[in-house]
């Protein structure tokens, strides 16, 4: 949704100002008289003319907020930094400058937040500011085919408008394009009605900051905030911020932690964008910095023409009366991607038209036929240089260095297309993750109680912690003789700690669900799993022979993280809050090859980890009736127990060495073990149940690959 | 446990009881095995203990003795290897255990040693015997690893079976006469070894063995023992070795013939058929238990004509009756015998079997007043 168009060359402002109201003027044959009600006034089709008029789109999604992602306002809050973050990514890399991002969300009180976001992109000219914040469907973004992460230009504008109708307050803009030009300073407000941005401060022209010293200072005499300067290390010289916008946004909402929260969204952005350095704070002051893990930018996507594929009829109408091309053949090739003249002229064979038929006679009947004509020709794939993936091994970079676990599998399948537009999944798992509700601290749970807004106990552990489901929260309040129905908000201290001590000790992994970070051209998506291609296609997904437990028509369980990745040039939402992926058949499908990838690499370690832990409880099974057999041995015959326990460990470790062993035809020791092919991790597990039983210092080896019979 | 064991045997060594020879055999077996341990241990070799097979394949029958024996075959029961490790550490718990009660001169049933040997192993969430169902077995198999028997190991089975008649015998130092200790006649005690137990005199001819309590009450109720002058036993089922011992030596001492009156089925078949050859599970005492000579006096399968008895007596034979009936046929001691595979055959042809309850449908003391006495006037017995 980005509105922000940046300084992009093609760039002109031609969005629709209104969205057409519904035939307007409409006649109704016999509207005069109609004989209901006695009492009721007769509306004619005169008196309802006069009510009939344009509906403008702010209005529009004024009143339809949840279109956009502000239902409640614990999302509003969200929504607003996602926007503001996706919009400044998008514009650093078009320009092709490593991000930094600054987040800050500070509480004006009466849940108010004021949350300003600046990066340090290229800026944005000063004639376009008022337009890209104060604008709904304005942007650079929306007209073409390469992949971002915006796409419509309503986003930051309606985060702005929903600040305004919560607060009051208006949009504050500043945007610097050079270090040696001045900055532009706006204070915005939407005209609702009109869709029209209104300037509050310069007498309706914004202020010029003057750049340099002059300029912090005047910046600081009028209470702007702008970051100044990067980070430094201790006594160098910060470097400037050269350019960069910054938006700052107050509004109603609710600031909370936990799952669908703005900690949780900037974690994941960090996982799936390696090149992006965030600095975070929070409005309780706490200051976190999500450091950039690689300096190179990911490849600039280019930017491609419409495949005809992707192309609907009515589409194909528009395109043909706007055309400059003066021939059928001309306009094919020049308007859509992979047709070449070869192709063109099969298409028009097949449409039973002339190549060099005008596009300004082809009426409805003709376009018609070459639409058909269009789906009944073979058509080369568009290009997939447009998407350009996070790639396996930034994907397990990320991952790892965000989840723990002890095995971890990247996949990145090649592009594919659906209704002609190119994308790719991509997904990495991560195997043996503690779950966080482990790790929660007890202060934090004090805190995520007095938030949640949960009615039960029950709900507020399945809601806040990702991958519990009802039966892990059963479970920990078994465990915790702690009643689900208790309301989170009345619990006592001591409730408090038995419930912390029970989400610590119950055994999460079995009840624990798969956790699923899904991911549309970099963004996290965080809201409405269950409607998302993606969780469908997870759920649709047989895991049981990769040795996951699934029940029918639920996420698989075991304590793995997925994280699914889907690039396109046109990513197909469910709704314009971004929060969900339509389901189609194409991208359903390339998500499961994508699963079973990984799946099968899962598989293996999962089957090997079994076949470890299985020898190592057989081979403890030696261990345990060795104690006993040497105690009744040396009660019988009153031989020294400690020193025929020895004797026996010894033959013990030397059979077991025996019988660990492989070997090949010529009686050599071979060392086997499973091939996983490339971007695995493999974080080597002590088996500690061995451990504890070995108590005389040479421990048999794990690492193992079968054991003696 | 191990320390608690260590502590008892060390207690016990302050007073040492006398032991008799069969003690001081028995301990010395029992030392050898645990010798064994050690030095394949100090050798660092794997340890292991033969156990003779007490499997179908490791009996044989001994056509001329007319029982079932023992055959020369062992199972090596090795400590690293994980099916046996566990019954290998229980074998030699069961070892220890009958060593302290030998030292201590004390006897204990199989459930006590069940219970004394029962413990959670060190560093395991593991008992050593899960069940007395686990134990039973190690004890068997510990007797014939080491030759020794129950008794000998001072270990006897739970109490079955009773006895009714008048003979007089001695029981530990107590003479007491079987038809004068009530209803229910005199509890067959588990260990009726000649030094424990003699006997003093008997007015009896033969003995009548029954299957279960219901028949052997109705018999002592309608006095059958005096009128017909004879011993009755039942032993709650397949009878325990206390009570074959019993039968045994009553046979050989005092030289009574033995009938058997047991339910007309497969497992009524394998009671008379272990009373006569022994069992598959204890080849071993065989020599001590069998009775060659006992005969099956029935029900027999053609007892539903002949008794005249209704259908509504009879139970259906299930699909394991079947199964069983035909192992049953295959066994050597059954195999050649055409009266027998007549017999089965007839069962299995019927499709049903009788329980000699079934004969109180005709009346009350039926079996006793006519069922028996014609069996025994007829002399009509299987063998």
């Amino acid at each position: 949704m980005a509105t922000r168009s940046t300084k992009t060359r093609n760039s002109t402002p031609r969005a629709n100002d209104e969205v057409e109201a519904s035939e307007n003027g409409a006649e109704s044959k016999n509207g005069a008289s109609r004989n209901g009600t006695p009492k009721r006034k007769a509306v004619t089709a005169e008196s309802m003319a006069a009510s009939q008029r344009d509906i403008s789109v702010s209005e529009f999604f004024a009143k339809n907020r949840h279109l956009l992602g502000f239902d409640n306002p614990r999302k509003a809050l969200l929504t607003t930094v996602k926007e503001a973050v996706d919009n400044s990514l998008d514009a650093c890399e078009e320009a092709s400058i490593l991000p930094e991002i600054w987040v800050h969300i500070e509480s004006t009180g009466n849940n108010r937040y004021k949350i300003g976001i600046q990066d340090n992109g290229p800026g944005i000219m000063k004639k376009q500011i008022p337009l890209i914040f104060g604008k709904l469907l304005y942007g650079s973004k929306f007209h073409r085919l390469r992949m971002s992460r915006g796409q419509q230009g309503i986003g930051i504008s309606a985060a702005g408008m929903y600040g305004m109708l919560t607060t009051g307050k208006p949009v504050k803009i500043i945007s610097k394009i050079s270090i040696r030009k001045p900055s532009h300073y706006y204070e915005l407000q939407i005209d609702t009605k009109k869709n029209r941005p209104e300037i509050l401060n310069g007498k309706g022209d914004g202020e010029d900051i003057p750049p340099g010293e002059k300029g912090h200072n005047y910046l600081e005499k009028h209470e702007i905030e702008w970051v100044t300067h990067y980070d430094a290390p201790d006594g160098e010289k910060a470097d400037e911020v050269r350019s960069g916008t910054r938006v700052t946004i107050e509004l109603e909402g609710r600031f909370h932690r936990g799952r669908g929260s703005v900690d949780d969204y900037l974690e994941q952005t960090a996982i799936a964008n390696p090149h992006v350095t965030l600095h975070y704070l929070d409005p309780e002051g706490n200051k976190k910095t999500y450091p950039r893990s690689t300096d190179k930018l990911p490849v600039e996507p280019k930017e491609i023409k419409p495949h005809p594929y992707g192309v609907e009829l009515g589409r194909l109408v528009s395109m043909l009366k706007e055309s400059q091309a003066t021939t059928l053949s001309a306009f094919l090739t020049t308007s859509f991607s992979r047709v070449t003249n070869a192709v063109a002229r099969r298409i028009c064979e097949e449409a039973k038209l002339s190549t060099r038929a005008s596009t300004t006679r082809i009426g409805r009947q003709q376009a018609d036929a070459l639409y058909q004509a269009i789906q009944n020709t073979k058509i080369s794939n568009p290009s997939t240089d447009c998407i350009s993936p996070i790639g396996e091994e930034c994907l397990l970079k990320g991952l790892y260095t965000v989840v723990p676990g002890e095995f971890f599998v990247a996949a990145t399948r090649p592009p594919s297309v659906y209704r002609g537009n190119p994308f790719q999944i991509e997904v990495a798992l991560a195997f043996g993750a503690a779950n966080e509700a482990k790790k929660v601290t007890r202060e934090a749970l004090v805190q995520l109680l007095n938030e949640s807004d949960a009615r039960t106990l029950r709900q507020f552990i399945v809601t806040t912690f990702d991958g519990l489901g009802p039966d892990a929260a059963d479970r920990i309040l078994k465990v915790a003789e702690m009643g689900t129905r208790l309301s989170p908000g009345k619990l006592k201290a001591k409730d408090i700690d038995r419930l912390h001590d029970a989400m610590r000790n119950v055994n999460l992994s079995e009840g624990q669900s798969m956790q699923v970070l899904r991911y549309a051209n970099r963004v996290p998506l965080q809201f409405q799993p269950a409607g998302c291609a993606i969780t469908q296609a997870v759920i649709n997904t047989n895991w049981r022979p990769y040795g996951l437990s699934q029940s029918r028509g639920s996420l698989p369980s075991g304590p793995v993280t997925i994280m699914v990745h889907m690039a396109s040039v046109w990513v197909p939402f469910t709704s314009e809050s971004k929060e969900a992926v339509a389901s189609y058949p194409e991208i359903q499908k390339e998500l499961r090859l994508a699963f079973q990838t990984i799946g099968r690499k899962l598989g293996m370690y999962l089957n090997r980890r079994k076949k470890v832990k299985q020898e190592g409880e057989r081979r403890n099974v030696f261990l345990r009736y060795l104690g006993e057999v040497a105690t009744a041995v040396s009660d019988i015959n009153e031989v020294d127990r400690d020193g025929l326990y020895d004797q026996l460990l010894k033959v013990a470790q030397r059979k077991t060495a025996e019988a660990d062993a492989k070997f090949d035809k010529r009686g050599r020791r071979v060392e086997k073990d499973t091939d996983f092919g490339d971007n695995v991790i493999i974080v080597e597990q002590e088996s500690p149940d061995l451990k504890a039983d070995d108590d005389s210092g040479e421990s048999i080896p794990v690492k193992s690959q079968r054991t003696f019979l | 446990m191990a320390k608690k064991a260590r502590r008892q045997v060390a207690a016990s060594n302050g007073a040492k009881p006398k032991l008799t020879k069969a003690d001081v055999k028995t301990l010395q077996s029992i030392r050898a095995m645990a010798d064994g341990v050690v030095k394949m241990a100090e050798r660092s070799r794997a340890p292991h203990l033969e156990v003779p097979s007490r499997a179908l394949s490791n009996v044989k029958y001994n056509k001329s003795k007319k029982f079932i024996e023992m055959g020369n075959g062992t199972n090596k029961r090795e400590l690293f290897n994980l099916s046996q490790a566990k019954s290998y550490m229980q074998t030699m718990l069961v070892g220890s255990g009958c060593k302290q009660l030998i030292e201590q001169n004390k006897t204990t049933s199989i459930r006590g040693m069940y219970y004394l040997l029962k413990h959670t192993i060190d560093g395991a969430k593991e008992e050593t015997f899960d069940s007395q169902g686990d134990c039973d077995p190690i004890i068997e198999d510990l007797e014939v690893t080491l030759d020794s028997l129950r008794e000998e190991l001072h270990l006897y089975a739970s109490n079955r079976g009773n006895m009714m008649g008048d003979l007089t015998l001695v029981d530990s130092g107590v003479e007491l006469n079987c038809a004068r200790v009530g209803r229910n006649g005199y509890s067959i005690p588990s260990i009726v070894e000649p030094n424990v137990l003699d006997f003093v005199a008997h007015n009896c001819k033969f003995i009548l063995h029954v299957e279960k309590d219901t028949v052997f009450t109705r018999f002592v109720e309608d006095e059958f023992w005096k009128k017909h002058k004879c011993l009755l036993t039942h032993g709650s089922g397949q009878p325990p070795r206390g009570v074959r011992r019993m039968l045994n030596r009553l046979h050989s001492e005092l030289k009574l013939p033995i009938y058997c009156l047991l339910d007309n089925d497969p497992w009524g078949y394998y009671i008379y058929s272990v009373i006569k050859q022994g069992s598959i599970n204890l080849a071993y005492e065989s020599k001590r238990m069998a009775i060659p000579d006992a005969k099956f006096m029935g029900l027999r399968s053609i007892d539903f004509e002949r008794c005249d008895l209704s259908p509504s007596v009879t139970i259906k034979l299930s699909d394991t009756d079947v199964k069983r009936a035909n192992q049953i046929r295959k066994y050597p001691w059954f195999e050649n015998k055409k009266p027998w595979q007549k017999e089965i055959d007839t069962m299995l042809k019927n499709g049903f079997k009788l329980e000699v309850e079934a004969l109180i449908s005709k009346d009350i003391s039926y079996v006793t007043e006519e069922y028996v006495p014609a069996r025994l006037a007829e002399r009509d017995f299987l063998d």
